[in-house]
Parts: structure tokens; sequence; C-alpha cells
């Protein structure tokens, strides 16, 4: 616990108001990981990561939970549009202040980004201000007039989703009709030039489809990016049937080394335990490179990290730049110490693997990642 | 035929922030998480900013205004060759 205060006295960060409380549950998880590795021993991007940086480089904000389908894994189980969501002028001032602390980058998701009623103005406030600008949708509210109206921002990148390479595997997620209404989106998005992602959570039964997906990707020039399945939101309720095994995510590790131009949004880390080291940050960078603004106002770790007991603090009462700054959780967050995986021969190249991944499967954050490949 | 030197120039899709440990470099250009590189120079970082904001990317017009040592242009010349096979920079040759 000295430790801890010590650290927040040395980040310089002492002097604002500290912002929010930390539950009870989540200090002792995060107390429970012991003392963090100090600076000079960190490897990697570790060591820059530590205490967090002046802003974040990306900030992933679900921007409404309303949904015009729903997805069994939904890692923030969208569906209907909230009562405190943000107003389009807060959503506005939002992006100006993120714009001022220079976050690089604004990945806009939901619940469906083109439901909320002020998108069209955020992504032009986005635009005048130079921040970089990725959509992630589900495709099937794009229409031709979208698709060119669209053309008017940049720099804007999409990643529309689809959870396996057959309309069978990627339906029973998503909903019935929804891969060939996807695939329509992505068409129009395409035909009018736009730069798109093909973005997949593997799952158990999609893995046998990764070369399908590739090549549906490369059909609309576009990138595949794979995605972790985490266990969080809707996502709890089925991660036991549909994680991939042991077996397949090594044998998904070598396609990755086939296939270097697939995307894989620094999520397979846990994976580096195998032995080769994978494209990407070798560590979380939640609350540290990266955070997660809720359709409320909610600020969480990371996008995968919407427990109510990780709630950092909330736009409604506070400014961003206070919650990144001197949210307490946040500060309490990152200098958790290694757990678990103290002494362990492959921490170096995995940092422990996800903390959302360990909460939502044991509620616990001192213990190796539920999918350690070890 | 003369050999002039090569001119480093800051790629646009590059965005620079200070840290305390110096900066970071970001190239964005798809959907994920773009390019990032910690840098623990804040002596290089300054100079990258200053490249980008004043003389339009054109870093080695940043570097030849500057009042350094001959070493210490070298090395930061010796930095910029690093970035550029990081892909952040891009070398121009030419010959008059």
């Amino acid at each position: 616990m000295v430790e801890f205060v010590r650290f927040i006295e040395r980040s310089g960060r002492s002097q604002g108001r500290k912002v929010g409380v930390v539950h009870p549950l989540a200090l002792a998880a995060m107390q429970q990981t012991g003392e963090m590795v100090s600076q000079k021993k960190g490897r990697g991007s570790q060591r820059f990561l530590q205490g967090g940086l002046s802003a974040p480089i990306t900030v992933t904000w679900e921007i409404t939970a309303a949904c015009n389908i729903a997805c069994v894994h939904c890692l923030s189980s969208s569906g209907r549009r909230r009562p405190g969501e943000l107003k389009t002028e807060q959503a506005l001032a939002l992006v100006d202040e993120l714009a001022e602390m220079q976050v690089f980058q604004l990945h806009f998701g939901g619940g469906e980004p083109f439901i909320y009623p002020g998108i069209w103005k955020v992504l032009e406030r986005c635009t005048e201000r130079g921040l970089v600008m990725c959509v992630s949708t589900n495709g099937t509210l794009i229409t031709q007039e979208r698709a060119r109206r669209l053309k008017q921002f940049e720099p804007l990148y999409f990643q529309v989703s689809l959870d396996g390479g057959t309309p069978e595997t990627n339906d029973s997620i998503r909903g019935k009709g929804v891969f060939d209404r996807a695939l329509r989106g992505l068409e129009l998005l395409a035909a009018e030039g736009h730069s798109l992602t093909v973005n997949s959570v593997l799952t158990r039964y999609s893995f046998s489809e990764l070369d399908r997906l590739y090549e549906i990707a490369m059909s609309f020039d576009a990138k595949l990016r794979v995605t972790r399945l985490r266990p969080s939101g809707r996502g709890q309720e089925v991660w036991a049937d549909l994680h991939p095994t042991r077996e397949q995510y090594q044998q998904f590790t070598a396609w990755l080394e086939t296939h270097p131009d697939v995307l894989t949004a620094d999520s397979f880390f846990h994976l580096n335990a195998f032995g080769n080291k994978l494209a990407g940050l070798d560590v979380c960078g939640a609350a540290t490179a990266t955070c997660c603004i809720c359709p409320e106002g909610e600020v969480y770790p990371c996008a995968f990290f919407q427990a109510p007991e990780f709630e950092a603090g909330n736009l409604h009462t506070e400014s961003f730049r206070e919650i990144w700054q001197n949210s307490i959780l946040f500060n309490y967050y990152r200098q958790m110490g290694s757990g678990a995986c103290t002494g362990c021969g492959q921490y170096s190249a995995c940092h422990g693997g996800c903390p959302a991944t360990k909460w939502f499967v044991h509620q616990k954050l001192n213990i190796r990642d539920p999918e350690c490949v070890l | 035929m003369t050999r002039i030197p090569p001119q480093y120039r800051l790629i646009a899709e590059v965005k620079i922030r200070r840290e305390a440990f110096g900066g970071i470099l970001y190239k964005y250009g798809c959907a994920d998480r773009g390019t990032l590189s910690f840098i623990n120079s804040p002596q290089l970082i300054e100079l990258l900013i200053e490249g980008q904001q004043q003389y339009h990317g054109n870093l080695s017009a940043a570097i030849e205004k500057r009042r350094i040592s001959e070493a210490n242009r070298q090395k930061l010349y010796g930095a910029l060759d690093d970035l550029a096979k990081r892909g952040y920079i891009e070398v121009r040759l030419s010959v008059r």
C-alpha cells in the first residue's frame, strides 16, 4: 500500500483533485497482485507505459448502446439506447478535449455508431480537429447515400464485423441474415473507396474459417483484423463454449506467421508465451495507452473491462482529462504487480495476459490469464 | 552531376507527442492501432516537432538551421535513418 501511494506522488499527478472512488473489490484485487515491476526492470513497451502516458494513444468510444442486432458475445451488452447517453453537444466538447490532449485516434463503437443521432457532427468535428477516426460497424445500416456522404471525413477507417466466414457460423453469433447484410455494407463502402477492415472475433467455431475470412477481406481490398473473445458483457455467458482451445491458439499463432498482413489489435499478446513474439504490443495497454468511454459517460480501463467495479470516473461529473490524470482507480491500475505470474520464465513475453479476462472469469487479478498457454 | 545530400521528410501520417521520457511517434493508416514508437530522446522529439510544424516535414532543413556541432548533427541524421527504416520518414535522394 505504501508503494502504491509513493507511486501516485512520483507520477506528479498528486496535485490534482482525486477523481472517483475505488470499489473495495477492485482495490483488493489490484493490491493482491503485489508490487509493480520497477520501471528500470520493465521490458519492451512496458517501461514506457508504466504510470500511464500524458494522454491515451487511442480511445475506444462506445458512443451508444443502441444496436439493431444482438450478438451473443457483445462485450457491452448492447441493444437499447441508455437514458444517460451523452448528448451531441457533450460529445462534441469531448472531441475537443481529446484533441487538445493530443489523443491520436478514436475508435467509435457501440452499439451501432450509425444509430447515434449526433454521429455525423461528431465525425465532422473529429475531421476539423485532426483526429484519426475508426468506425466499428455491423455494416447493416450502410446505404449508398451514407457511404458517399462519409467520404467527406478523413482520415476515416472502417471495420465491419464478421464472426465467421460462412452465414452459418457468423449468423449463429450475430443474428439471422446478418452475414449477407454485412457483406452488402462492405460492398457499398468499398465502392466508394473507403479504407476497410473486416473485424472478426476468433471463436472455437470460426477458427476453421480463418482462410475464408481472409479471402472475403481480400475481395473487398480490405484487411482482416482478428481479435480475442473476451468474457465481458454478454460474452460472459458464452465464453466457456466459444473461446478457442489451446491447440487452436497454437495453430492460430502459426497461421499469423504466414499471414503477416493480418491485424490483431494487440489482443493476442498472451500467445507470446508459445515462444514466438507476435507483432504489436507485448503488454496490456489498458489505462496506460488506451481506455474506453462508454455511452453514459463511464470511463473504463479498456473496452473489455466494462465492470462497474473498475469505473474510473464519469464524464457527466468530471472531464476526461481529470479522469485520465487523477482517477484513483487508474492510478492503482497502473501499478499492478505480476501476481501469480511472478517468477514465470515467460513473464516478459506476455506480462501476465489480459486483466479483464482474469476478472470476468475468476473475479481475481492475481492469477494467470485463464487462457494462459503454458 | 553533383550528388546533393538526401532530404529527410516526415511522412504526413505521422503524429508526434511529447512525453516525460521523450515522446511518441504514431503512424496511422488502418482501422487498427497504428505503428507506434517510444522515443526516449527529447532532443529528437523536439527536432521532429519543429520539422513538422515549421518546415512542412522537411527534417533536413530543421537540422541545418540548428546551431549544433557536426558530431551532434551526424547523430541526429543517424537517428533519422533509423526512423526511416521504421517507416516514419521518407529519404529523398536526388542529383543535379
